[in-house]
């Protein structure tokens, strides 16, 4: 078995050092090592998108890095978005549309649609649909996803 | 309770979504015990072969296994898997293979180690030998005489068989002016939960108890499975179930539960088990792929008198399910139609595919599928529109309740006026110029039509056409308990559960109406606990039943509650109960405004203060009640029943274009019009619609589990089993009609599984009217551009299901 390598990073803002096996991935780095249980695990294979987290400000399948390659990083899980009691504009948004069901694909679809809205402020339907592509959700039908990012953009308080 | 709602019919935000929205929930896998270990499994490579010999010496010297079991060990331990429905002639079933594998994927061989990849590298150590044999794939294959066996000690591969004449069916032949006749099939899908199967079993060595947190979607019967596979009382399980990632009925495994709990007893520690990916495409469940042959008898002026139906449902390699595709279909086959008489002939087959499971609709897709097709044959038979047919053939408003002739009673809606609102939604008169003027330039524009009638709620005791009237489980019910605090809140514990729908927030919105709350002093215990929550043998999140069975369990129990308090603060009071008013959380006294008290300040006394005098001979305010459906009875002697307890409906209308060189084909627009009843949370109700629908278009579109000869199923990631993402699919648009329920307290009707029922008919109808020009009828599903070329290019004139078929007559020459 290959050494453990340590790493330093931040997430959601807070300074983090540990050690871990190469083979550690960095969802189950997350989950597992570091407590935060919000990032999902649906297929581990980079197809479904429920892993979905911001790594130096851009999202990553956290499935298919090795928490070995986010050392030096500053790392955003859906822990990180909301200030304090206060929801981000994109889960009020959610919330307000009913844009969830079972919740699952929730955190990795937030923060693919925070960083469409960041690219792009005020996306149409269909680059709403194509930007967020990258993430499955079984429940919804992706109607009132849709809906709930055209809102958050509208209100323009999506940074 | 006067009849005025304060919550229920809002379009509220739901309870559930801060929590998911913020720390993501609490899901099985984020829950862990100390000194937890994790299992992986062996699984067969092979469709059918005979285990000889299992080498896991390896796997057990490796650092970090904690416990190895093999099919020897499982046969040992626990017995037999009795499926939901008992068997008459049931074959012999474990958690893990024993002497045989029947289905790639099959688990052979469990391991639990200190982590999961410990556990899987063991695996990898494992040696299985063993003896392949020509496997069995196809349901029409399986039937004949010298097929090989999936389960020898039954005799054949039908695991049930029967036939089912309702009304006079060959009169209506003889009247008939026009018979026409169709075969259709259906391939096999799921809705694939996002979230994987997933169990955590701890075993007690000396009261020889388990606690078992996991996944079902019936608790009750499957904490009898799993207690009579290891022959202990059901007591010695307590069965713990947090929120689902999604459910669809795909989460009714208790062989995953008993595997678990048996690595769990050997392991003498907590063992964990969550499914992967492949695994749970390889081997959570499909939905039955089927063969229906059809023949309608039909009078010149487009009135459909009668159907004859011959359905093949192909089960798999379980006994779980068996017979029930069938039933569900046989008692829902006249759909919004006034049919006079049908003939149902079904066969459950097993084959050497995975076990199925009861997905989204259970049978339903296939019984729109294949009576919409029917309908659509006819009106082309008759050379009448698509639309016209249905109006013609409706069951019409004036005639509920309408007995079907199966036994079936629809207790309320408007098929017409449905219909007619969703074509107007659409413009069809519209729509069929820009076709007319499309096709002449060679535009291939399609317009689908479908409606279909989705059920409610099941009476169990259809399990008795299979097993015969000695079968214990019958009706349908469900189990509540409110409970309230001493601050004046209330908490809402039923033997339902949450897998997405949003039912913490309906139940909410229904006890603070009946309690006189508002809906942030009601929660609900969402975790089910068999030790703190209630039950019947019935109880769970399946078959559309929240609307017409937890709802009235809760509401119940609420008014016991409210009866309760408003006995003690009349004492209070010292006034008449009668004369007490109770709303936003105070009670007072009618005509003395100022003469009142907190519902808090009574809710307080009946906990703390027993030394007061117990209006009800009992301290807390606490009530329990169970709600037994009067409308689920048995079978009568012709084998009439009423499966179903309540009928929603809907219409849908989908606008394709397939393009003419790449058959690529593009749902331009959807429009759903659906009724179920009065809504207790539209906001709820529209997303339940949206999600349904959504896996309709993608089993009609995309999904399939694609088997190979050999049995290899070659969809088994994301990259081959294709799930629809946010650019596949279209808005969906639409609206509501209201027929309240006669039968229910709130005039609800279910509404989870209408649009994966009615999505794929609608598609197919619209893909066929779309390549009109080049004649191609659709008789099978999916509809996929490849195939579609396929069959065009090869002068097709039917888009159907030949490949095993083609492969068996290459095999076996006449």
């Amino acid at each position: 078995m290959p050494e453990n390598i340590s790493i330093t990073l931040h997430i959601n803002g807070v300074k983090r050092t540990a050690t871990v096996e190469p083979r550690r991935s960095l969802v189950d780095f997350l989950r597992h090592d570091i407590g935060l249980l919000a990032t999902h695990v649906g297929c581990e294979h980079g197809v479904c998108g429920a892993c979905t987290i911001m790594l130096d400000g851009r999202t990553v399948r956290s499935c298919l890095l090795f928490a070995a390659q986010a050392d030096g990083a500053e790392v955003l899980t859906i822990e990180g978005l909301a200030k304090g009691e206060e929801l981000h504009p994109l889960q009020q948004a959610f919330q307000q549309h009913h844009a969830l069901q079972c919740g699952f694909c929730t955190p990795g679809m937030v923060l693919s649609a925070l960083e469409l809205l960041r690219e792009n402020p005020e996306p149409t339907d269909e680059e709403v649909r194509v930007g967020l592509a990258g993430n499955l959700c079984m429940c919804t039908g992706y109607v009132n996803i849709v809906r709930a990012v055209r809102a958050a953009a509208s209100d323009g308080k999506v940074k | 309770m006067s009849g005025e709602k304060k919550w229920v019919g809002q379009a509220l935000e739901r309870t559930e979504d801060r929590t998911l929205l913020t720390t993501g929930g609490h899901f099985i896998d984020d829950l862990t015990l100390s000194g937890v270990v994790h299992a992986a499994y062996v699984r067969s490579p092979h469709a059918r072969a005979k285990i000889r010999h299992i080498d896991t010496s390896r796997a057990l010297a490796h650092p970090g296994v904690c416990a190895v079991i093999t099919g020897e060990d499982v046969a040992q331990s626990t017995r037999p898997q009795r499926g939901r429905v008992p068997l008459p002639n049931s074959p012999r079933v474990y958690a893990i293979a024993y002497e045989q594998v029947r289905y790639v994927g099959e688990p052979v061989v469990g391991i639990a180690a200190v982590d999961r990849a410990t556990a899987e590298d063991a695996a990898e150590l494992v040696h299985v030998d063993y003896e392949p044999l020509s496997p069995i794939l196809d349901a029409e294959q399986a039937l004949r005489p010298d097929a090989p066996l999936v389960f020898e000690e039954i005799g054949s591969n039908v695991l049930w068989h029967d036939t089912f004449p309702y009304g006079d069916v060959e009169a209506a032949f003889a009247q008939a002016d026009t018979i026409v006749n169709e075969r259709v099939t259906i391939h096999r899908y799921s809705s694939t939960p996002l979230e994987t199967f997933g169990v955590m079993a701890q075993y007690e060595p000396a009261t020889h108890s388990f606690t078992i947190w996991g996944h079902t979607q019936q608790p009750a019967q499957d904490l009898h499975v799993v207690a009579a596979a290891f022959g202990v009382s059901p007591g010695q399980i307590r069965l713990i179930i947090p929120p689902m990632g999604g459910a669809f009925g795909n989460k009714v495994r208790p062989l995953f539960i008993i595997a678990a709990a048996l690595l769990a007893q050997k392991a003498k520690r907590p063992v964990k088990w969550i499914e992967d990916r492949r695994e749970s495409l390889l081997a959570l469940g499909h939905a039955a792929d089927g063969i229906m042959e059809m023949s309608a008898a039909v009078k010149a002026d487009g009135t459909v008198l009668a159907i004859k139906f011959r359905n093949i449902e192909n089960e798999g390699a379980g006994i779980d399910f068996a017979g029930r595709h069938n039933l569900l279909m046989l008692s829902n086959i006249v759909n919004c139609y006034r049919l006079r008489a049908i003939s149902y002939e079904g066969y459950s087959v097993v084959t050497n595919r995975c076990p199925v499971v009861a997905n989204r609709g259970i049978g339903k897709p296939f019984m729109c599928f294949a009576v919409e097709r029917m309908m659509d044959a006819v009106a082309r038979a008759l050379k009448l529109d698509r639309a016209e047919i249905r109006f013609r053939n409706f069951i019409q408003p004036d005639e509920f309740p309408y007995e079907t002739p199966g036994g079936q009673t629809y207790d309320s809606g408007n098929y017409p006026e449905m219909l007619r609102k969703a074509l107007a939604r659409i413009d069809y008169a519209a729509l069929q110029r820009e076709q007319a003027e499309g096709r002449a330039r060679g535009r291939l524009l399609g317009i689908g039509i479908a409606t279909a009638v989705e059920p409610g709620g099941s009476n169990l005791s259809y399990g008795m056409l299979i097993s015969g009237p000695s079968q214990l489980l019958s009706g349908q019910g469900e189990a509540a308990r409110v409970r309230l605090e001493t601050d004046g809140t209330a908490t809402v514990f039923t033997g339902g559960l949450d897998s997405g729908q949003g039912h913490a927030t309906a139940l909410a919105q229904i006890v603070a109406d009946e309690l006189g709350l508002h809906i942030k002093q009601v929660r609900v215990a969402t975790t089910f606990d068999s030790a703190s929550h209630p039950y019947v043998m019935t109880s769970g999140v399946y078959s559309n039943k929240f609307h017409g069975h937890d709802t009235v369990a809760a509401i119940g129990a609420a008014r016991k509650v409210r009866e309760k308090l408003l006995k003690r603060a009349a004492a209070l009071l010292e006034a008449n109960v009668d004369d007490l008013e109770l709303s936003d959380g105070r009670i007072s006294v009618r005509g003395a405004l100022q003469k009142g008290i907190g519902v808090a300040q009574v809710a307080s006394r009946a906990y703390w203060s027993l030394a007061d005098d117990q209006p009800d001979g009992e301290p807390g305010l606490e009530a329990l009640h169970y709600y037994n459906n009067p409308l689920a009875k048995r079978p009568d002697e012709k084998k009439r029943l009423r499966v179903q307890l309540g009928f929603a409906s809907a219409a849908h209308v989908a606008v394709v274009e397939v393009d003419a060189e790449t058959f690529e084909i593009k749902v331009l627009r959807y429009v759903v019009i659906h009724d179920c009843g009065r809504q207790i949370n539209p906001g709820i109700v529209e997303g339940q619609v949206h999600g349904a629908t959504a896996h309709g278009i993608a089993a009609a579109l995309l999904e399939e589990f694609e088997y190979d000869q050999d049995g290899q199923l070659l969809t088994t990631s994301f990259m081959d089993y294709l799930k629809p993402t946010a650019a596949d699919l279209p808005d969906i648009e639409g609206d509501r009609l209201e027929t309240p329920s006669p039968l229910t307290l709130l005039g609800t009707k279910g509404v989870g599984e209408g649009g994966a029922v009615v999505a794929p008919a609608a598609i197919a109808s619209a893909v066929e009217d779309a390549l009109t020009p080049l004649g191609i009828q659709i008789a099978t599903l999916p509809i996929t551009p490849s195939r579609l070329f396929d069959a065009v290019s090869s002068g097709m004139k039917r888009y159907e299901r030949q490949k095993q078929n083609s492969e068996y007559r290459r095999q076996n020459p006449e």
